[in-house]
């Protein structure tokens, strides 16, 4: 079993048109029972954004699943971007239909691995074990000062596996302010990653550079998770301007993932202006998300049974905002005026309640004033 | 001394495997009874007066019609379709110079996607898995030389089947074919591209509306056509149990139906044209049970929860397409005897028509030899094996009857899963279907993987050595001559006519109005797919990637 701790990062997509899901999400549920963190963005992925993703979320592996025959057309340029975005450490596993004859073609072309129909979970995880690149953390400082993205991503592998905290900690004190953090938290389900995705939409529109990260929790037995959020924030697949990372949270309570102080710390020194923190709350008494950020959201949605939950979970208690989101959903006018009434009582600090839909694209332009409000 | 052969043989492989299915589940997981009796029958309240009847006879358990295959046999339809239309037209002719009986047309991935051939995203993709459709004059093309009004036709596309069948009827009637004739299928089955197959281009919500939309305008205008073929094969495909391959696609059906009924369409036409396809996997008798099942089912929700009047709108009928998902690069010519049990659990559950896979699919497109080896299978099974002589041979045997009803159970539990949802498009919102089909293909693979599921030749009865077989080989050629055909066809059509009919698509499109009438008319001044389908996404939208869970 792989210690918690360095869990290996796989991201995992499919690139061309086929929609054959079916073999890279079997690999996907046996990579996180062996213990690995993964990153699954979806279908249909640019080669670009498959590339950047990878750079992010400081992929160990990359995974890609094909099924349509077209490999020999898609994999030689995938591997040149890998190559000009400097990702030549990043392990290459290809999956899918690949004719015996081409394997060796695309093993020349420095795909470390071709898994073909037939293949066992076990044998993958085997193939996906390699020895740790060491590299210096003075050198990846240096690198992150000249805003060297590929540093970044590897720092903040590093800050969540809790090495070198304090040589971290140090820099950042020494660097400048962070960037203003937002979070968001609700229940599974009510929509925080598609509201996210609307959200990063606006800031772009407004030129604003923003860093996500996205929580899950990982396995409390195995310490590995799947990690699937990237997929409802769409972006320009070569829009610098975001960057997107997805973490896993330890198992048992906790909301949000190991020494987010510095990772957020990490993000806003890079120059990031947003760092938006995406979690799954975990309800009564788990505050650490209020200290994590300057403002924080918390999502309800109508006819959920949040209308139940949502009174004795004390994170309404530390919301800065309550949205109540799905707003085209029947009900949403009910519970917006009952969480107002119940938060809002003569003399307390006055919490705003706004409805807003992502699917609509509605609200989005006040919750945005709201936040900004809060934070001057 | 046979005995001693036997386990000397046991010994000597270097996997030993299970001399007996214990403990026995169906492919799909479902614990077996070691005997069932009359008594099962009995607990489930299951007698030939109510829940068995008789063929031909609602609720249809044992067959839509009365004599079955004694009156006629099922449909032998091959999916074919490569290359350009030109090479797919030769396939077709040499398919029905073979004894099919009816066509059925694979597309490319980029006109399934809603692509043109010279989409940037196409690259590599054009006329490889499927013959590429760009405008009507690939339609025409396509069936050329083909009798439309003899030879019934099966077209699968979903996102742009509004499209394509615009470019079928224009194409057949600039060929002088009479639309009231004409005869055929189009899956137009968006939903099922939510839970499984991905070829997804607008959000839910407009996606149905257009699947509404051809049903609405080919009940009146086409009476012979299928207006959709309510799919579960992909769902399968995608790794679901048989139960969910059932539910959900009945579960889609009833969506359908109910958004006929809220356009305000008649549910005994709009029933009599909907048709179902479902897989054809290896445990025989869970697929006897579920094909059995699902007749049942169907004809009770037409008819009480629908109050259909008409018989015809009660009639399930389907077509059966063996798994793909079962066929194994090792050892490809296992998979011809894997097909022809896969067939015998079609014919012995119904089917109005079958596909049977070619051996060498995991490989690639099925060669001349292979298909046709395929076809043969089916022809053995209807000429030969004596399947056919009785309708329903199964019916009244304990298990198969135990197992029918179990699945409507269990199907029924999944109808009310989905409504405590909050519907259909709810229940895909919350990725729901995904995440149910893929956590029994997640569970399917541990128990390969495990062995407690033997696959011959993949993880039992190994052979070290590959024999290869010939496989089709394509030649690149295709991608070129399509753009260079579409690129000529761009300067040489009218292409004032092309915006107007594409404005007059995009107007019916923002008013809500049926999109057909408008899609014939861009069809005949042969705007392409993608030009359509754009037209149409900027009022519809475009839904974004698909979910992992």
């Amino acid at each position: 079993m792989i210690a918690h701790a360095t869990s290996p990062r796989v991201v995992l997509a499919k690139i061309g048109l086929d929609g054959h899901d079916r073999g890279v999400k079997v690999v996907a549920r046996g990579l996180r029972d062996a213990g690995f963190h993964v990153i699954y963005a979806g279908l249909w992925q640019p080669i670009e954004a498959v590339v950047q993703t990878a750079l992010d979320e400081d992929a160990d592996w990359l995974g890609i699943s094909l099924l349509s025959g077209a490999h020999m057309t898609l994999v030689p340029p995938l591997m040149e971007q890998l190559r000009k975005t400097g990702l030549e450490h990043v392990g290459v596993l290809i999956g899918g239909i690949i004719p015996e004859k081409d394997v060796p073609k695309l093993l020349e072309l420095g795909v470390r691995s071709v898994a073909g129909p037939g293949t066992t979970i076990a044998e993958i995880v085997e193939r996906l074990h390699k020895p740790e690149e060491p590299e210096s953390v003075e050198d990846l400082v240096r690198r992150f000062r000249q805003k060297d993205r590929r540093a970044l991503a590897r720092l903040l592998t590093i800050a969540s596996r809790g090495q070198s905290l304090d040589v971290l900690r140090h820099e950042l004190a020494s660097g400048p302010d962070k960037g203003r953090v937002t979070a968001f938290t609700g229940s599974g389900g009510v929509g925080k990653s598609s509201l996210i995705g609307r959200s990063v939409e606006l800031l772009r529109s407004r030129d604003r550079s923003v860093a996500v990260l996205c929580c899950d929790p990982e396995s409390p037995l195995t310490g590995g998770a799947l990690l699937g959020d990237r997929l409802r924030i769409a972006k320009p697949a070569d829009d610098s301007g975001v960057f997107i990372r997805s973490l896993a949270t330890p198992g048992g309570q906790q909301a949000i993932a190991k020494n987010l102080d510095v990772m957020v710390g990490l993000l806003g020194a890079f120059g990031f202006d947003t760092v938006i923190l995406e979690t799954v709350g975990a309800g009564q008494g788990d505050t650490a998300v209020r200290e994590q950020s300057d403002v924080l959201v918390v999502l309800l949605q109508p006819e959920s049974g949040d209308e139940l939950q949502w009174e004795k979970a004390g994170l309404l208690e530390v919301a800065d905002i309550v949205v109540v989101h799905k707003a085209d959903l029947p009900g949403s006018d009910r519970m917006a005026a009952q969480v107002h009434e119940h938060l809002n009582l003569p003399g307390a600090r006055p919490i705003p309640v706004l409805k807003a839909s992502a699917a609509k694209g509605q609200g989005l332009e006040e919750l945005w004033a709201k936040i900004e409000e809060h934070q001057s | 001394m046979a005995t001693v052969e036997v386990e000397k043989q046991t010994t000597v492989s270097e996997c030993p495997v299970p001399e007996r299915a214990e403990p026995a589940t169906t492919v799909s997981g479902v614990p077996i009874a070691p005997l069932y009796t009359g008594e099962d029958l009995a607990r489930l309240g299951i007698a030939e007066s109510v829940g068995i009847g008789r063929p031909g006879q609602y609720p249809f358990t044992r067959g839509i019609h009365k004599a079955m295959y004694r009156d006629r046999l099922w449909t032998m339809r091959q999916f074919a379709g490569f290359g350009t239309a030109h090479q797919t037209n030769e396939r077709f002719r040499f398919l029905l110079d073979k004894g099919q009986t009816g066509l059925s047309t694979a597309f490319d991935l980029p006109t399934l996607m809603g692509l043109d051939s010279d989409c940037p995203q196409s690259r590599g993709e054009v006329g490889r898995l499927g013959v590429a459709v760009d405008t009507i004059d690939d339609m025409r093309q396509l069936f050329a030389d083909i009798d439309l009004e003899q030879i019934s036709v099966s077209m699968t596309i979903n996102a742009p089947a509004a499209i394509i069948m615009a470019f079928y009827l224009a194409a057949a009637r600039e060929a002088g074919w009479d639309w009231r004739k004409v005869r055929g299928t189009i899956q137009n089955d968006i939903l099922k591209e939510f839970h499984a197959q991905n070829e997804i281009v607008f959000p839910p919500e407009p996606s149905v509306r257009l699947v509404i939309d051809l049903i609405e305008f080919c009940t009146q205008q086409v009476p012979q056509w299928n207006t959709v073929s309510i799919s579960g094969y992909h769902i399968r495909e995608a790794g679901s149990t048989a139960v969910q391959e059932l539910a959900f696609t009945l579960a889609d059906g009833i969506h359908y139906v109910e958004e006929c009924l809220k356009r305000g369409l008649d549910v005994d036409q709009v029933g009599r044209r909907l048709s179902f396809f479902f897989n054809a996997h290896n445990d025989v008798f869970e697929e006897i049970g579920k094909y059995r099942a699902a007749r049942s089912l169907w004809a009770d929700v037409m008819r009480n929860r629908f109050k259909a009047r008409d018989e015809s709108a009660w009639k399930l009928r389907f077509h059966a397409q063996t798994a793909g998902c079962s066929l194994q690069d090792r050892q490809p010519e296992v998979n011809l005897i894997r097909v022809a049990y896969q067939a015998l659990a079609a014919a012995l559950g119904g089917c109005q028509s079958l596909h049977s896979n070619s051996m060498d699919e995991t490989l690639a497109l099925p060669s001349e030899h292979a298909v046709t080896l395929a076809l043969r299978t089916q022809q053995v099974l209807a000429y030969e094996t004596g399947v056919p002589n009785t309708p329903d041979p199964l019916g009244g045997s304990y298990f198969v009857e135990t197992l029918t009803q179990q699945m409507r159970q269990q199907a029924e539990e999944y109808f009310d899963r989905i409504e405590q949802q909050g519907g259909m498009l709810a229940a895909i919102d919350s990725g729901f279907f995904r995440r149910e089909i893929a956590e029994a293909a997640f569970v399917y693979q541990k128990s390969v993987d495990k062995r407690e599921k033997i696959i011959v030749g993949v993880n039992a009865f190994e052979e070290d050595e590959q024999k290869p077989i010939d496989i089709l080989q394509i030649d690149e050629g295709p991608e070129e001559e399509q753009i260079r055909n579409l690129q000529r066809l761009k300067k040489s059509r009218d292409n004032q006519a092309v915006t107007r009919g594409l404005e007059n698509v995009k107007r019916a499109a923002e008013r809500k109005e049926n999109v057909f009438p408008a899609l014939l008319e861009a069809a005949t001044a042969r705007a392409t797919v993608y030009e359509t389908m754009s037209a149409l996404a900027e009022v519809l939208g475009r839904h974004e990637t698909g979910g992992l869970s």
